[in-house]
């Protein structure tokens, strides 16, 4: 099996994994399924940004 | 009797078994006419569509799950060619699942032909619009004349002069980064079968200093991407344009170049 994007995906930001997979692929609407509707990757995109900069002032301050 | 839904990850022709590591995690994959349908079965309190909009605001949750999602569509690729669903694409019933291979298997026989034998790596180029400026007299021709007029005017008209420059300056960036982003996209697309452009993402969004300029996606054929590969290092050490860089990751599952698409029909 060769190494592929996933294999080193811890190295990967959650935003380009995101960037890919919310609104790419095979798409599907109607009756049959339930799907996540559109959501907006620059919006997601801050607000993991927000909520990353807090996991690393909680981190700091736990550690100091 | 807990009433369950069917996840999706992706449609394979094919694969060599279920490996085990999947089987541990609750996978199971389907045929389907010719196709195997890599699904899991998952509980309604967590992926009804009610429920599942709840969970999709939880950012943990939404990280867990994205990321269990590409690594299990990961794992297959590498044993055969996968056409990956959207992120979340939940059947209510194994018919409806059934209906919809039935009714697609043309359009997934094409998309298969199209992807099999290619992978999707992704390119993204930054400028950084600092060092940019500081190369302008070099790079840009006006920039370079106005400089001269500058140097040989009067403090006051060299003053006025300045500031037309910094208006100048922004002009001729944008226009330099363009073209590069133009010739660099150009170059990696001689080398691939089919491409695809993304939206550009601001910098809240990638946390970086210098400004996204190109987000792109190549499927390169598997014999191109070692060539597809020098390609990228050779434009990110440009010595010109230090300014800018190249950033590549891949292999992607396909998922910019599957062109079933219920929204767009």
């Amino acid at each position: 099996m060769n190494e592929n994007v996933i294999d080193r995906s811890r190295d990967i930001t959650i935003l380009e994994v995101l960037d890919r997979v919310l609104n790419k692929g095979v798409i599907l609407t109607g009756d049959i399924v339930i799907s996540v509707a559109d959501v907006d990757l620059v919006y997601l995109g801050v607000k993991l940004m927000l909520s990353s900069v807090e996991t690393m002032e909680q981190l700091k301050s736990g550690k100091h | 009797m807990i009433n369950e839904l069917i996840y999706v990850y992706c449609i394979a022709i094919n694969p060599p078994g279920l490996i085990d590591e999947l089987k541990s995690r609750g996978l199971k994959s389907i045929s389907i006419d010719e196709f195997n349908v890599l699904i899991k079965n998952v509980p309604e309190n967590e992926f009804s569509e009610e429920n599942l909009r709840l969970h999709i605001a939880d950012l943990h949750w939404l990280e867990a799950n994205v990321r269990e999602h590409i690594n299990v569509i990961g794992i297959i690729m590498g044993y055969t060619p996968v056409i990956p669903f959207k992120f979340g694409t939940i059947f209510n019933s194994l018919e409806g699942l059934e209906k919809f291979v039935a009714d697609y298997s043309g359009s997934l026989l094409e998309n298969f032909e199209l992807i099999s034998g290619k992978e999707e790596w992704a390119v993204k180029i930054y400028c950084d619009r600092k060092a940019l400026s500081k190369h302008i007299d070099e790079l840009s021709e006006p920039a370079a004349t106005l400089e001269k007029q500058i140097m040989a005017s009067s403090p006051g008209k060299a003053f006025l002069l300045q500031r037309k420059k910094a208006d100048l300056i922004e002009n001729e960036m944008d226009r330099i980064c363009k073209e590069c982003g133009q010739s660099y996209f150009n170059e990696l697309t001689v080398l691939s079968g089919a491409t695809h452009l993304n939206n550009l993402l601001p910098k809240e969004v990638t946390g970086r200093d210098d400004t996204m300029l190109l987000n792109a996606a190549f499927l390169v054929g598997k014999d191109k991407v070692t060539d597809f590969k020098d390609m990228t290092t050779k434009l990110g050490s440009r010595e010109v344009n230090s300014a800018f860089s190249v950033e590549l990751t891949g292999p992607w599952p396909p998922f910019s170049f599957i062109s079933i698409n219920e929204k767009t029909q």
